[in-house]
């Protein structure tokens, strides 16, 4: 069985009847490997189709995720289970409850990363009869951009329950088990937020999510905030770890940012240290971030970089019409309909009549890198989804989810077509844009090349750029 | 993906049913088991299906039959029938399976087991009508019409499946407005099989309300009974357990009766 893997969750998704014979053959290890190395961050088995399940066919599942656990650190578990199949499981497990539950697929993903900002307004009620489960949910959910709200009795809890629409989301019927050791991290605008605690030792190597750090430079993220409010002291290799984040950003023109750090148990030469490789320290998040004129110097408010000085090379142009046949037969495959190519030209990113389009962007990198932006006129961005939605929406947030899964399956046709001519690419977690201001102004004056393609009347662009 | 012309074809391409077969089922619906048996042995591959089937294991029978008319005999007028449309059905099935790791051999496996279930289920409802009882065999049929659209189009299943949890038949409803089922009707009506084998089937898609209460009730059966059977090993390694999606709301009040009867 094969995971479907989005926000860096891999979920499979069996139906019907889980026992002691059928599991082993619905998750091999085989199915497993293939989804770790997809660099996921959760690996959940959904049990929304399943009618029955008993413990042996769940051991199974349950022996397969807790050694991967061992193995890469990520979060393990079952998602979308109703009321009745928790406590069956509660019941089973209820010495040895290592890997997560989520009552939801979209519970899970408040626990893990994507491109894309928390948006939502409101707060997250968060609800479960141990305290320290309690304080475990709501502490991640801090970390990662939500507002938890934390009930402290049953009764507290099904009163404000009542009340479900003044919270995005209801956390209940859902446990932590053991959760990896990555750094949490959260989008706020055009700036990453990277929440640290503790000792910053030559730990943090490993705990910090590199690859998702290079992503976010490959898609145009300039702005990196290190929340260290929590963080107790530091020794010289976290010194030397943000050093060397520092070079490796600067050719991207990188700002990084230390925020609340105290340095009662931490050298205060480290301090000059770090400011020397060009990190600044700041004692509160909001001095940055309601600072709008810092903010755009820093490049956190969407600005281009203007250090980037990345230009396309005759290895990335070769492989163009690799990149524009992924892109047409997967528009092809999702509006089945023909599309015709326009133009081709080496230049900025040129959008005639802004108003009303979308875009999506996914960055590679590996043998080559850059970034591949699509930009979508809203009657084919709608149309491109239909397959996926399964219905006509005019709901933009919809229509932003189904592009980066769109891009998504683009970036993963282009990985596969580069890796027949051995050129070999990973790509980065999609971007959307609801604004094409936005995109542009990442893409900035930088060169790429651009192709407009015609579907079915309407125009639609794609830019390759680095 | 999938065009309207890609399915008109597949619709033209099923072969109209053999004369021995359709003989064969008009002495059966008859009554007439002898005479059956003696159409049915003008074919020498329906009699060599025939003679494997009553001799597998799944079916219990304790001696070895090889005579047609014994074998015509002993499973009976409904059971009967519905092994010549297994053989039917089984006429549509590719040589070579590629979008399934499936052999033929796996194939009429879960034909054999889902007739077998089937069967139980109709005793225990005392259902005694013989189209019902071959309606079963119909519903595998909803695998070989998979694989023939799909199977040319692998990579971009993969891709597609890899960032949404979307199955065989969502696709093929969404690029064409008919499904997996659909064609299944087709067939029936190719093969002028009886009505309500074809109504059944399409509503054990647990995507369609029939009015008929009796068509309703068994389609959440069979609805069900798929998806037990789609759980086991030989079809989760063929990788059909999500080929197409399980309508868990629509055999929720059956689900209790359907363990004790069925598993």
């Amino acid at each position: 069985m094969r995971a479907v893997v989005k926000n860096k969750i891999g979920v499979f998704n069996p139906q019907g009847f889980l026992d002691g014979t059928t599991a082993p053959s619905m998750l091999t290890l085989d199915d497993i490997q293939a989804t770790l190395a997809l660099n996921i961050d959760m690996l959940l088995v959904s049990l929304k189709k399943v009618v029955f399940f008993n413990k042996n066919g769940l051991n199974v599942f349950v022996t397969l995720l807790e050694s991967l656990h061992k193995k890469s650190g990520i979060i393990v578990g079952f998602c979308d289970y109703d009321e009745k199949q928790y406590a069956s499981i509660e019941n089973f497990y209820s010495d040895s409850l290592n890997f997560s539950l989520f009552r939801t697929y979209k519970i899970a993903t408040l626990f893990t990363v994507s491109m894309q900002e928390v948006k939502e307004k409101k707060s997250i009620l968060v609800w479960h009869e141990d305290p320290s489960q309690r304080s475990a949910l709501a502490i991640e959910l801090f970390d990662r951009g939500h507002s938890p709200i934390v009930c402290q009795s049953l009764s507290e809890f099904s009163q404000k329950k009542s009340q479900s629409d003044l919270y995005e989301t209801i956390v209940y019927n859902s446990y932590l088990g053991l959760l990896g050791s990555k750094v949490a991290t959260r989008v706020s605008g055009n700036a990453i937020i990277y929440t640290l605690s503790g000792f910053l030792d030559a730990e943090i190597s490993n705990n910090f999510d590199i690859k998702y750090h290079n992503n976010s430079l490959n898609v145009g993220f300039t702005l990196f905030i290190f929340d260290a409010y929590k963080v107790v002291s530091m020794n010289i290799h976290g010194v030397n770890f943000f050093s060397k984040l520092a070079t490796a950003g600067a050719e991207f023109g990188a700002n990084i940012c230390i925020v609340g750090m105290t340095f009662e148990k931490t050298p205060v030469n480290f301090k000059d240290e770090l400011e020397d490789a060009g990190l600044m320290f700041f004692e509160n998040m909001d001095d940055i971030l309601q600072d709008k004129e810092l903010l755009k110097d820093l490049g956190g408010s969407g600005g281009a970089s203007r250090t980037n000085k990345r230009s396309l090379t005759k290895t990335l142009v070769n492989q163009l019409p690799r990149f524009i046949n992924a892109t047409v037969n997967t528009m092809e495959m999702m509006t089945n309909s023909k599309a015709e190519k326009q133009d081709a030209k080496v230049q900025p990113l040129t959008v005639e009549q802004a108003e009303g389009k979308l875009a999506s962007s996914i960055g590679f990198y590996g043998d080559i890198d850059g970034m591949l932006v699509l930009i979508f006129p809203l009657s084919i961005a709608k149309k491109s989804c239909e397959l996926l939605l399964g219905e006509q929406t005019d709901n933009v947030e919809d229509i932003l989810d189904t592009l980066a899964e769109f891009v998504n399956i683009i970036g993963g046709r282009v990985k596969a077509l580069l890796s027949e001519e051995k050129v070999s690419v990973n790509i980065t977690l999609p971007r959307t844009y609801e604004n094409v201001k936005d995109v542009l102004s990442t893409t900035g004056e930088r060169k790429g090349v651009q192709v407009n393609l015609n579907f079915e009347g309407e125009s639609f662009t794609f830019f390759l750029m680095r | 993906m999938i065009t309207q012309e890609e399915i008109h074809d597949y619709i033209k391409s099923i072969p109209p049913s053999p004369t021995v077969l359709k003989a064969t089922l008009r002495c059966i619906q008859e009554g007439e088991l002898t005479k059956a048996a003696d159409e049915a042995a003008k074919d020498p591959a329906l009699k060599l299906f025939l003679q494997g089937i009553v001799n597998k294991p799944i079916y219990g029978f304790k001696n070895d039959i090889k005579d047609l008319r014994q074998i015509f005999g002993v499973l009976g007028l409904a059971q009967a029938e519905q092994i010549v449309y297994n053989y039917m059905i089984s006429l549509l099935a590719p040589s070579q399976w590629e979008l399934f790791s499936l052999s033929n051999k796996e194939f009429s496996e879960i034909q054999d087991s889902l007739s077998l279930a089937w069967k139980k289920i109709l005793e225990y409802k005392s259902i005694k009508d013989k189209a019902l009882y071959a309606s079963i065999s119909l519903l595998p049929a909803s695998i070989i019409v998979c694989e023939a659209l799909f199977k040319a189009k692998q990579d971009e299943l993969q891709l597609l499946r890899s960032v949404k949890d979307i199955d065989y038949n969502t696709i093929l409803k969404r690029l064409s407005g008919m499904d997996l089922f659909d064609l299944c009707e087709k067939i029936a009506e190719a093969w002028e099989m009886p009505e309500p084998i074809a109504q059944i089937v399409l509503a054990s898609s647990g995507h369609t309300q029939p009015h008929d209460p009796l068509i309703l009730e068994l389609s959440k059966w069979m609805h069900l009974l798929f998806f037990y059977q789609l759980s086991q090993p030989v079809c989760t390694t063929a990788g059909l357990n999500d080929f197409i999606e399980f309508n868990i709301e629509y055999v929720q009040d059956i689900y209790e009766e359907f363990q004790d009867v069925v598993m």
